[in-house]
C-alpha cells in the first residue's frame, strides 16, 4: 500500500540530450534508475498512485532535434513524437485526412493535459487512447534502436510492446496517405466515388466511465470502403481500452473482404470480436462487458455503413 | 415561475464573497502560513484490521529538521473524537480498525522532511480477520470491534400488523436496493494552520461546519479549557457534510502545543480518500403491500449501514434514513427496522441528504414498482397515496404543515416534461436517428426532514451590533462553505430591515466572536438566520431608532432605517449616518437571541418537525449498445417557503442534484479488503461539465399556510435527494429494466441490438 | 555525454515571464510549477486539490494555454510566459470574472479560479464557441458544487460580454 504520499516528494535529475544517440546512451547508462519523459502527464499519476517509483533521472526528449513538428512527406504525414496531444488534435491535415485521428484526441484527457502529453507518449504507453484510431489508418512508427532509425507498423510495434517497451525510442509517426487523397482536392475524392461508387466510412469511439475525461473501458475504430452491392472492399478494425494494448484484428478483417453487409455477417462480426479482441477485467468494468461494448460499436457502424 | 436570473430582478444579487473568490484572492485556511512554520503530517495503518505491537518512532525524532513525533503517550486528554459518540482514536493505541487510522503525527520543517520521518517510523502489526461485510459483522463468530459488539445502532418503528396485512394485499412487491459508498470530493482537501499564541492560547484556522463543536472536541483531547482555543472556520472549499467532524485539527493541535510553532496541514487528495469520511453505503430489503384499489396496506423495511470502524454520526444517519423509508406516504401497517454496522472498511459519516438519498432511491422504487403493477400512472399512485396537510409526520409526530406535498405533486403534473412522458408511452415522437438510443422520462417525489431532529441539541442565535465605525455587524456562528450563507445573510438584511450592502459587515465563523449557532447542518442555517432576524427586528430597529431619536431630537415613531443611515419617514433622505450614530451613541446598540430549531412534540429521537417537500422529473437517453445513460433534462419543483436568495437557491438545487447524478451514474469508492481501491480523481470519477449539459429547471413553491412562523424550509440537501430514483423510474421507460443497485451498471442495460437479431431498425424508433 | 546532455543539476534556476514580470526561480528541474506558484511566490489563488491533472484546481496559462500547474515540471516552464488567476485580475476584473460575479457560476470559489483559467484560454483563441467547444475546454476543470449550471451561463455571459466590449 506503500506510505501516505503527500504529493511527490523526490525530485529527480532532468537530462536534456539533443540527439536520440544521447538519449539512449543515458538510458543505457541509467538503466532502471531511469525513465524517458515527454510530457510526464502519465509519469505523474503512475508515481503519486505507487504504481511506479520516481526514478532518480528523468531523460527529457522533447530538445531532441525535430521530433516537435508535424510534416508531410514522401508517402504521408510524418508526427513527431514530442507533437502535443492538442497540436494534433487541432491539426487541420490531421482533421482532413485522418479524422479519426482527431476524434481520438479529441476524447483524450482533457485539453490541459493534452497540452503537455504528447503523441508520442501516448503511443509509448501502449494503451493511449490515440491507438485504435492510428491502427486504422495504419500507421508506422519509427524508432531508434541504439544505432539507426527502424521503421515498422504500429501493429507490429504494440504486438510485441510487451517485451521491450521501456528500451525502445520512439522518434516518429507516420500516417500514409490513401492512394487517391496524394491527389488535390476534393474534386477528385468525388470522381473518384461517382465512378466506383465505393462508400467510404471510418468512426472512432471510446466508452469510458463518464462523458468527458474519463480513463476509457473500450476504444475502437473501424474504417474501410463498401461496393454499391454493400461488399466490404476494404477494413481496418482496431481496439483497445483499459489496461489491454490496442489490436488491429486483422484475421476479422480478412474474413470481412468481399462479403455482403447483412445480418449474417453483422453476426458474424458480433462473434468474431467476442473471440478475438481480449480487453482486461478491473474493478470497474468485466471482460464481458467490454467484448459486448466492442461487438455492438463495430457491428453498429457496419449496420450505419450499410444503411445509412 | 422558474427560478433563474431574469424571473428574480434585482433579487438576483452579486454575492457579497464574490469578489475574492473569481480574482483568487481569497485566502482559504489551507492557504494560510505563518514564519516559522512547520509542517505536520499523519502517518495512517498500514492495515484495515490489526493489532499494534509496538510503534518506534526512535529514528524519526532524530531525522534533520524534525521537531516532534507525536504517538498515542502524548495526548494530554482524551485520546477520542466523535461528535455524537467519542469512539475514533486520536492517536491508536492498540488496534487499528481501517487505513485511515492515525498512529503517529510529525512536524518537520519541510513537507520533504516530514514525509521522510514518517517512513523512518517502524511499526509492528499483527494481522487481524477484517470485517469488510456488514452482514458478516453481524454473525456470532465475526471479531467484535467494539466493546458494545458490531451492532453500533439499531433503529425500529412499527405500527399494526404487517404480516396480517400483506396477507390482505393485492398486490406485493419486494425489492433490495444498494447505494455506493460516495465520497464528498469537496474540492478543498483538509487541513489549515494551527498557531500557538504568546498568551498561551492556541488559534485553529481550519474549516469545519461547527466551531464551538471543534472547540469542545479539541478542548477535550488536549486536555485545556474551552477558552483556551479559538477555532477560525471559514472560508471553507466545500463541505457537503464532509468536515463536520475532525479531520486533521486533532494533529495539528498537539504539534503545535508540542513544538510551539505554527504548524500547516493539508491533506493530499490521496489522504483526504483514505481517511476521510463517505456516505454510508445500505443495503435495504423492501416488501410493500397495496389493495386492489392502490391503498398501502403494509409496508416493511430492513435498512443494513455499513458504518466503518467508529461512530461519528452513523447512529443520526440511520435514524434519518429509518424516517425517510417511510416517507411522505400513510401506509395502514409498518413494520421498519434499521442496524448500522461496524466494519473495517472507510468511516461513513454524514453527508449532505444525511440517509435521505439511500431512503429515497428505495422507497420511491417500490412505489413505482407497485403502480406499474396496478396499471396506474405512478403519479397517480403517489396521490392517492400521500399525506396530507393536516397529517402527522413519518414517525406519526406532528409537523410544521404546509402544502408542500400537493403543491410540488401538482407542478410536476402540470410540467411540460412529465407531459412528454406520455407522448412517449404512445410513441407519438420521434425517438432518434440512432435507433439504439432509447428516451425514457421519471419522476420521484420526497419530503425531507430539516435540523438535527427531536433528541438532538440544535441550538440557533445570532447577534447585531452597530460597530463603532457604524456599521452594522450581523454575527453568526454559522460557515460559509460555499452554499452561500453570507449571501442570503445580506439579502435578509437588506431586505428586512432596509441597510444597503455598504453598510453591513458579517462576522461568522470564530468562535472568539461568534455565538453558539449550533452546526451549520442538516439544511438549517438559512431558515435559523431568517428566524434569528425576525427576532431581532424588532428590538434591534427600536434600539438604533430610539439611540437616533435622542440624538436627532426627534420620536423614534418618526424615524426609520434606511440604505446608509437614518431618516424620517415623511421623506426619503438620510438625516443621521450610521457611523454618526455609532459616535454619538450614549449606549452600545445591541441585540442577541438564542432559541432552539422548532422541534416536533414527540418523543422519538431524530424525527423532524420541518420539511422541505420536492419532485423531480427526468429524461434521460440510454445507449443500448454501451448500457451508458446520460441525463438529458431535468425539472424540479421544490416547496421550500420564501425564497431568500435566488442565485443561491438555483445554485443549490443544481449543485446538489449534480451530486446526485454522481450516486446514480458515476459514483463508488470502490474497497477491497478494506482498502480504497479509487484513491484520486482518476478513478473516483464526479459529473464533469460534459455529463451535465441537459438543461436543469427549478421551480420554487414559496407558498406556506398563513398562521406559518417557521419562514423558509432548507434547500441546502434536497436537491441531492430525489433525482436517483427520478433516474431510475426513467430508465425503467427506455429499458424496460429496473434498477436496484447504484451507480447503475451499464452492462445491466445492453441490449442485443436489432440488426443482429434481424428485427428492421424501423420498427424500433 | 555531450555538453547538451550534462545540464542535469540538482538545482535550476527557472527563468520564465509570470504575470508579466520576469522571474528567477532557484528550484529543482522537477519540482512542480503549482508548488514555486504557491510557496515560493506566494501566488495562492492557484489551488492544489487532486496533484494530478485530474481536477484543474492549478490551472494556469503557459503561452496563453490551459495547463494543469500540478503536472509541468520547472524545466518544462523554462522561458514560457506564465499567467496565473492574479494576472487576470491585475486591471481589475476581466470581463469573464465579471459574468461568473454576475451569473453566479461558483459557490466554494475553490475550483473558480481555474475555471476562469480555463475560460480565458478558451475565449482567447475561440471567442464565440459552440456548446460542445466548452465542454471540451472546460472537461477537466472539476466543480463539485454547482452542477455547472451557473458556470455555463457565465460562460455564454462573457462571450456576450467580450463581443459587446470590442
Amino acid at each position: 500500500m506503500g506510505m501516505n504520499a503527500q504529493g511527490s516528494m523526490a525530485f529527480p535529475q532532468v537530462w536534456h540530450p539533443q540527439t536520440a544517440a544521447e538519449a539512449w546512451h543515458l538510458k543505457q547508462s541509467f538503466g532502471t534508475d531511469s525513465v524517458y519523459v515527454s510530457g510526464g502527464t502519465l509519469l505523474r499519476t503512475q508515481w503519486e498512485s505507487g504504481v511506479a517509483a520516481i526514478p532518480k533521472h528523468l531523460i527529457d526528449l522533447s530538445a531532441i532535434r525535430g521530433l516537435g513538428e508535424i510534416r508531410i512527406g514522401e508517402t504521408g504525414l510524418v508526427i513527431g513524437g514530442q507533437v502535443s496531444l492538442e497540436a494534433c488534435r487541432t491539426h487541420p491535415i490531421i482533421q482532413r485526412h485522418f479524422p479519426i485521428v482527431t476524434e481520438a484526441l479529441r476524447q483524450t484527457a482533457a485539453p490541459s493535459i493534452r497540452r503537455l502529453g504528447t503523441i508520442g507518449g501516448n503511443i509509448a504507453s501502449n494503451i493511449g487512447d490515440s491507438l485504435p484510431a492510428l491502427l486504422g489508418y495504419n500507421a508506422h512508427v519509427v524508432w531508434y534502436n541504439g544505432m539507426e532509425d527502424l521503421q515498422i507498423t504500429l501493429s507490429e510495434w504494440l504486438k510485441i510492446a510487451g517485451m521491450l517497451h521501456t528500451e525502445r525510442l520512439l522518434l516518429q509517426i507516420q500516417l500514409p496517405f490513401q492512394a487517391d487523397e496524394t491527389l488535390e482536392g476534393h474534386e477528385v475524392e468525388h470522381l473518384r466515388s461517382v465512378i466506383s461508387k465505393t462508400k467510404r466510412f471510418s468512426a472512432y469511439h471510446k466508452v469510458g466511465r463518464r462523458e468527458a475525461f474519463t480513463p476509457s473501458v473500450v476504444t475502437a475504430s473501424v474504417s474501410g470502403s463498401l461496393s454499391e452491392k454493400k461488399e466490404v472492399n476494404e477494413i481496418r478494425i482496431a481496439l483497445g481500452g483499459g489496461q489491454m494494448i490496442a489490436q488491429r484484428l486483422e484475421e476479422l478483417e480478412r474474413e470481412l473482404l468481399g462479403k455482403v453487409i447483412d445480418v449474417q455477417l453483422l453476426r458474424h462480426v458480433y462473434n468474431r470480436i467476442m473471440q478475438l479482441y481480449k480487453p482486461r477485467e478491473d474493478l470497474f468494468a468485466s471482460v464481458s462487458y467490454r467484448k459486448t461494448t466492442a461487438a455492438h460499436l463495430i457491428a453498429s457502424e457496419l449496420w450505419k455503413a450499410a444503411h445509412q | 415561475m422558474l427560478l433563474n436570473r431574469e424571473n428574480s430582478g434585482s433579487r438576483w444579487r452579486i454575492r457579497p464573497d464574490g469578489a475574492g473568490k473569481v480574482t483568487g484572492g481569497l485566502v482559504y485556511l489551507t492557504d494560510m502560513t505563518a514564519q516559522p512554520m512547520l509542517y505536520g503530517l499523519v502517518l495512517r495503518s498500514e492495515h484495515p484490521h490489526a493489532r499494534i505491537i509496538s510503534i518506534q518512532t526512535e529514528r524519526a525524532k532524530q531525522h534533520k529538521g524534525v521537531h516532534a513525533v507525536l504517538t498515542h503517550r502524548d495526548i494530554p486528554g482524551l485520546n477520542a473524537f466523535g461528535i455524537a459518540h467519542p469512539d475514533q482514536p486520536v492517536l491508536c493505541a492498540d488496534t487499528v480498525l481501517y487505513v485511515g487510522d492515525a498512529l503517529v503525527a510529525v512536524a518537520a520543517e519541510s513537507m520533504e522532511l516530514a514525509q521522510e520521518a514518517l517512513e523512518l517510523v517502524e511499526i509492528e502489526y499483527e494481522v487481524l480477520e477484517i470485517l469488510e461485510d456488514p452482514e458478516k459483522a453481524l454473525l456470532a463468530d465475526a471479531p467484535q470491534l467494539h466493546k458494545g459488539g458490531n451492532a453500533m445502532h439499531r433503529t425500529a418503528f412499527a405500527r399494526g400488523d404487517v404480516d396480517e396485512a400483506f396477507k390482505q394485499c393485492a398486490i406485493v412487491v419486494e425489492e433490495t436496493y444498494y447505494t455506493p459508498r460516495q465520497m464528498h470530493t469537496y474540492m478543498e482537501t483538509e487541513g489549515g494552520l494551527f498557531v500557538p499564541g504568546e498568551d498561551g492560547r492556541l488559534t485553529v484556522y481550519s474549516p469545519t461546519q461547527h466551531g464551538f463543536m471543534d472547540r469542545m472536541q479539541l478542548a477535550r483531547i488536549l486536555a485545556v479549557s474551552l477558552e483556551q482555543i479559538r477555532i477560525v472556520s471559514s472560508p471553507i472549499g466545500g463541505s457537503f457534510g464532509g468536515k463536520d467532524e475532525l479531520n486533521v485539527q486533532p494533529y495539528g493541535a498537539l504539534l503545535a502545543i508540542q513544538t510551539g510553532r505554527a504548524i500547516k496541514m493539508h491533506n493530499s487528495r490521496q489522504e483526504s480518500v483514505r481517511a476521510g469520511l463517505k456516505r454510508h453505503p445500505m443495503r435495504m430489503a423492501m416488501k410493500t403491500g397495496v389493495d386492489a384499489a392502490g391503498r398501502l396496506l403494509a409496508h416493511q423495511v430492513d435498512i443494513l449501514s455499513d458504518t466503518g470502524p467508529y461512530s461519528t454520526l452513523g447512529a443520526e444517519v440511520l435514524n434519518f434514513a429509518t424516517e425517510h423509508v417511510i416517507g411522505p406516504y400513510k401506509y395502514e401497517n409498518l413494520n421498519v427496522k434499521g442496524i448500522s454496522v461496524f466494519t473495517n472498511n472507510g468511516m461513513s459519516g454524514e453527508f449532505r441528504g444525511f440517509g435521505g438519498n439511500q431512503a429515497i432511491f428505495a422507497l420511491e422504487g417500490q412505489m413505482d414498482r407497485l403502480a406499474e403493477r396496478l396499471g396506474m400512472s405512478p403519479w397517480q399512485f403517489r396521490k392517492l397515496n400521500m399525506r396530507q396537510k393536516e397529517d402527522l409526520g413519518p414517525f406519526d409526530q406532528p409537523i410544521a404543515m404546509t402544502e408542500g406535498a400537493e403543491r410540488v405533486w401538482t407542478a410536476v403534473e402540470k410540467s411540460r416534461l412529465w407531459q412528454e412522458k406520455t407522448l412517449l408511452e404512445q410513441s407519438a415522437i420521434a425517438v432518434s436517428t440512432d435507433p439504439w438510443l432509447k428516451i425514457g422520462i421519471g419522476a420521484a417525489f420526497t419530503m425531507h426532514g430539516a435540523g438535527l431532529g427531536v433528541g438532538i441539541p440544535d441550538p440557533a442565535g445570532g447577534r447585531l451590533q452597530l460597530a463603532a465605525d457604524g456599521k452594522i455587524e450581523a454575527v453568526f456562528g454559522y460557515e460559509e462553505f460555499g452554499q452561500g450563507l453570507l449571501a442570503s445573510l445580506e439579502q435578509m438584511l437588506i431586505e428586512q430591515f432596509g441597510f444597503g450592502a455598504a453598510d453591513i459587515r458579517m462576522i461568522i465563523g470564530d468562535t472568539d466572536i461568534v455565538p453558539d449557532s449550533g452546526s451549520t447542518t442538516a439544511s438549517r442555517a438559512t431558515a435559523m438566520m431568517w428566524k434569528s432576524l425576525q427576532r431581532l427586528k424588532k428590538p434591534f430597529t427600536d434600539q438604533l431608532l430610539k439611540e437616533a431619536g435622542a440624538i436627532m431630537g426627534c420620536q423614534a415613531e418618526e424615524l426609520q432605517l434606511r440604505e446608509g443611515g437614518i431618516g424620517k419617514q415623511t421623506n426619503d433622505q438620510v438625516l443621521l449616518s450610521y457611523a454618526d450614530l455609532a459616535s454619538k451613541a450614549i449606549f452600545p446598540i445591541s441585540s442577541e437571541t438564542s432559541f432552539s430549531f422548532p422541534t416536533s412534540p414527540t418523543e422519538r429521537v431524530g424525527a423532524h418537525f420541518m420539511y422541505t417537500y420536492s419532485a423531480v422529473v427526468v429524461k434521460v437517453e440510454l445507449n443500448t449498445l454501451t448500457g451508458r445513460v446520460k441525463v438529458l433534462q431535468q425539472y424540479h419543483a421544490v416547496a421550500a417557503g420564501p425564497v431568500i436568495n435566488p442565485q443561491g437557491y438555483l445554485g443549490q438545487i443544481e449543485g446538489g442534484s449534480s451530486m446526485a447524478l454522481g450516486f446514480t451514474l458515476l459514483e463508488d469508492a470502490v474497497m477491497d479488503k478494506g482498502h480504497y481501491m479509487t484513491r484520486n480523481l482518476d478513478t473516483y470519477l464526479i459529473p464533469t461539465i460534459a455529463d451535465q449539459l441537459g438543461l436543469v429547471e427549478v421551480e420554487p413553491i414559496e407558498h406556506l399556510p398563513e398562521q406559518d412562523e417557521y419562514g423558509p424550509r432548507g434547500i441546502g440537501e434536497v436537491g441531492s435527494v430525489t433525482l436517483a430514483p427520478a433516474i431510475a423510474a426513467a430508465v425503467r421507460q427506455a429499458s424496460g429494466k429496473w434498477v436496484t443497485k447504484l451507480p447503475i451498471e451499464p452492462e445491466f442495460l445492453q441490449e442485443t441490438p436489432f440488426f443482429l437479431t434481424g428485427a428492421s431498425g424501423n420498427d424500433r424508433t | 555525454m555531450t555538453e547538451h546532455s550534462k545540464q542535469a543539476e540538482s538545482t535550476f534556476a527557472l527563468r520564465c515571464v509570470i504575470n508579466g514580470e520576469a522571474q528567477t526561480i532557484e528550484t529543482t528541474a522537477s519540482a512542480r510549477l503549482l508548488t514555486l506558484i504557491r510557496d515560493e511566490l506566494e501566488l495562492t489563488g492557484t489551488k492544489r486539490s487532486c496533484d494530478i491533472g485530474r481536477c484543474g484546481a492549478c490551472m494556469v496559462l503557459m503561452e496563453g494555454e490551459a495547463v494543469n500547474s500540478c503536472l509541468a515540471m520547472a524545466y518544462q516552464c523554462a522561458g514560457k510566459s506564465i499567467t496565473t488567476i492574479e494576472g487576470i485580475s491585475k486591471g481589475g476584473f476581466d470581463p469573464i470574472q465579471q459574468a461568473f460575479l454576475e451569473e453566479g457560476g461558483f459557490q466554494c470559489g475553490y475550483c473558480t479560479p481555474g475555471m476562469i483559467v480555463s475560460v480565458k484560454g478558451l475565449l482567447d483563441s475561440n471567442p464565440s464557441p459552440s456548446e460542445d467547444e466548452i465542454a471540451e475546454a472546460l472537461s477537466g476543470n472539476i466543480c463539485r458544487c454547482t452542477g455547472y449550471g451557473g458556470i455555463r451561463r457565465a460562460v455564454t455571459r462573457a462571450i456576450e460580454g467580450r463581443m459587446l466590449a470590442k
